[in-house]
């Protein structure tokens, strides 16, 4: 049932190159940056010129077991010839840059799974950057909570 | 005619008041033959449970007052309360069913109709079904909550509890509270359900290692039933948020929640690869995610949900689907029927009921009942259960989206434990409990009832007015969030001293308008002394020194002893802004 997913992920991190943002890990002596600035940084546009899609689905809990260790799942049905590579954000993370994959054909399709840092409750947000030039975009929000009572 | 004791306290009630109303008809209402009536169907019997909370012997148990929800959601079922839910159900006020299904004039109902539950008088009907059905055509199914939270069913680590699903025949079950056992423990007793042909299932639990990566299914993800000739496939979820709700370390190395994903592929797998006749999803997800989640998942038949105790007594189906959603109630007060039609892989006609397990009319079965009477003879010579310890004159209830006597009654005690220092007592927002009636004596079982978990620990902490409404925020989303798939199905934690206002339907983590600390603002960067319980265990360096943590439930056997009257507020120390909320007075009448 994993073989998919661990056979990708591991072919996602080889292949592909897989940039993990300092945005992972947590400093709070970092400045906060806000979405808007660090989509600038990485993509070089904001968020009003990225388009949201349904060819791309997050998987993620809706409400997180532990904010250290959120397991994340990007997937999409974009022909993989058409995509440069792929941008993960957290909206409210001090650092909302997460990671960057690229992809090649030898991919197969845009698959990618792994576990991020969650410092509060935020969307989730994968971002394709096309060869073409133009990005899609697909969230999910994710709760980070100190729990509640059964 | 043999006139049991029930009949006669009918009799006695209905002759003071033959005039006002037509006592044959008034009687016929409350025999055993109305209470066992159904239009039985099709081919097919689910019988089913939820929520136990361990309650092996007859007790009483009120409805909520409130259920305030999110306005984008009231209206559904498991929203509505009181006499707004006997309107919209046509149910008559002052009969067995309003008694069992609303709040309204519960004390005094009460010493009308009696206790409610019991697991010999639920045995009794399981096999009464069993033996007009036929056991061929019958599953028994259970949605959890069902070991633990009683004295009886935590002192004997979920033994007694199983020991009776094993007498009474259940096929199937899921889990949430089980779970606080620790693992070693869940997996024995399912183990011994297991040798006697009970199957524990779910879908949304698997291993993950030290790093967070997932491996296998914990148990199985669903089973396959041959019953009356058709295929059956049942599909599990045990709570969702169970390392969240309650304390990690049980669960250590499982991940569990919604797996929507997953449920989606076993749904078809059942369907393409094993050609079932129907799907069925036994769940403990609370009754306004099975909504929600019948709309994202298709080829459900039939959702049997558990965990928000919700009483519903029509089958409830979910606009835009085929999926109808049933849910049993909780505390032993109600045994759930469905009867299917099912051929050729489709549900023809259902006829749904719950019976209200009124136990002054539903005989006890003798084998169930020696059981109980073993167990609790046994507890009784270690604990006292029976003990009397004091009397109440409000009726002490825990069941509430804000507030209850029950919590206001803890607060107080745990105050005067720690030598009235304490500025807030926070208490959670479990849906379980029991009642105990004005006038009526306290025992340590009643105490128990209300308290009896595997951390039972009173911490003292300093937080400061800022963390403090950062937490309750942080609660009142997993309460009010608009989206069912981000809440956690309990109520608001009880806040004693403290008065606040909210709106529910307000952005997330900015519902809490103004709140007051023993009469006074509070003020964010001022640090308060705080008796929590009920949580995980903080870090010991975070526990206040000098106040030594108790279990919560010796601090209340001792200050009932102490007071000997228990007589505290009823009025409700939160205002609602924009819903409505109902007060004591309204259902239980006389309150201060």
């Amino acid at each position: 049932m994993t073989t998919r997913r661990s056979f990708l992920k591991a072919a996602g991190i080889a292949a592909a190159g897989f940039m993990l943002g300092a945005g992972a890990i947590f400093n709070p002596a970092h400045a906060k940056i806000s979405l808007e600035e660090a989509l600038k940084k990485h993509l070089g546009v904001g968020l009003s010129a990225i388009k949201e899609s349904n060819e791309i689905k997050v998987k993620a809990p809706s409400i997180a077991e532990s904010g250290a260790n959120v397991p994340i799942q990007v997937s999409a049905s974009v022909p993989i010839e058409k995509v440069e590579a792929l941008y993960i954000f957290v909206d409210k993370n001090p650092n909302p840059y997460i990671a960057h994959v690229e992809f090649s054909p030898a991919n197969g399709e845009v698959f990618f799974a792994t576990r991020i840092k969650m410092g509060a409750t935020s969307p989730v947000r994968a971002i394709l950057k096309l060869k073409d030039g133009s990005y899609l975009m697909a969230y999910k929000e994710v709760k980070v909570t100190v729990g509640g009572c059964g | 005619m043999n006139l049991t004791r029930r009949d006669f306290l009918e009799l006695a009630i209905v002759t003071g008041a033959y005039l006002a109303t037509n006592p044959v008809s008034a009687l016929a209402k409350m025999t055993l033959d109305d209470i066992l009536s159904f239009r039985s169907t099709g081919n097919v019997t689910l019988l089913f449970t939820t929520d136990l909370h361990a309650h092996l012997k007859p007790h009483y148990f009120s409805e909520p007052i409130n259920l305030v929800t999110p306005k984008n959601l009231k209206g559904l079922p498991g929203t509505i309360t009181g006499k707004d839910f006997l309107r919209m159900y046509k149910i008559s006020p002052s009969t067995l069913e309003s008694y069992f299904m609303s709040c309204v004039d519960f004390p005094v109902l009460a010493q009308k109709f009696g206790k409610m539950g019991g697991a010999a008088h639920i045995t009794w009907l399981v096999k009464q079904i069993i033996a007009e059905r036929g056991r061929d055509k019958v599953l028994v199914l259970d949605g959890g909550d069902t070991w633990i939270t009683t004295a009886v069913g935590t002192f004997t680590d979920g033994k007694a509890v199983v020991d009776w699903m094993k007498l009474t025949g259940y096929d199937l079950m899921v889990g949430h509270w089980e779970f606080t056992f620790g693992k070693e423990t869940v997996l024995k007793r399912i183990k011994e359900l297991q040798e006697a042909g009970c199957e524990f299932i779910s879908q949304n639990i698997r291993e993950v290692d030290e790093f967070g990566f997932e491996g296998d299914l914990v148990f199985k993800p669903y089973a396959i039933k041959e019953v009356g000739g058709a295929k059956l496939g049942i599909i599990g979820n045990s709570f969702p948020f169970t390392p969240i709700a309650n304390p990690k370390q049980f669960v250590e190395g499982w991940s569990f929640g919604i797996r929507e994903d997953t449920l989606q592929e076993y749904v078809n797998e059942l369907r393409e690869k094993h050609k079932v006749d129907a799907v069925i999803l036994l769940s403990h997800d609370g009754l306004l995610l099975d909504i929600a989640l019948a709309k994202k998942v298709q080829g459900i038949d039939i959702i049997i949900s558990g965990h928000t105790h919700d009483v519903v007594p029509k089958a409830y189906r979910v606009p835009g689907t085929n999926t109808v959603v049933v849910i049993a109630g909780s505390h032993g007060k109600f045994l759930g029927r469905l009867d299917l039609d099912v051929r050729n892989g489709k549900v023809r006609d259902i006829s749904y009921k719950l019976y209200p397990i009124a136990s002054n009319l539903i005989p006890a079965d003798k084998e169930a009942q020696k059981l109980v009477d073993k167990y609790y003879k046994e507890l009784d010579k270690k604990l006292g259960l029976s003990k009397e310890i004091g009397t109440t004159e409000v009726m002490l209830y825990k069941r509430d989206t804000f507030f209850s006597t029950w919590d206001w009654l803890v607060g107080e005690a745990i105050n005067d434990y720690y030598g009235g220092d304490l500025d807030v007592v926070t208490s959670p927002g479990y849906r379980w409990g029991t009642v105990v009636l004005p006038g009526q004596k306290i025992t340590v079982d009643h105490v128990y009832a209300y308290t009896a978990i595997t951390y039972p620990n009173v911490y003292v902490l300093k937080r400061t007015g800022e963390q403090l409404k950062m937490v309750w925020e942080d609660v009142a989303d997993n309460v009010f969030n608009p989206d069912p798939f981000y809440q956690q199905g309990g109520d608001m934690s009880r806040l004693w001293n403290v008065e606040y206002e909210i709106e529910i339907n307000g952005p997330q983590y900015n519902r809490i308008k103004r709140v007051l600390i023993g009469g006074k603002e509070l003020k964010p960067k001022k640090e308060y002394l705080v008796a929590v319980y009920g949580g995980p265990p903080p870090p010991p360096e975070a526990v206040e020194p000098g106040y030594k943590p108790v279990p919560v439930y010796e601090i209340l056997i001792n200050y009932i002893k102490k007071k000997g009257t228990i007589n505290v507020r009823t009025k409700p120390n939160v205002k609602v802004l924009d819903a409505e909320y109902h007060t004591y007075d309204e259902c239980y009448g006389g309150g201060k």
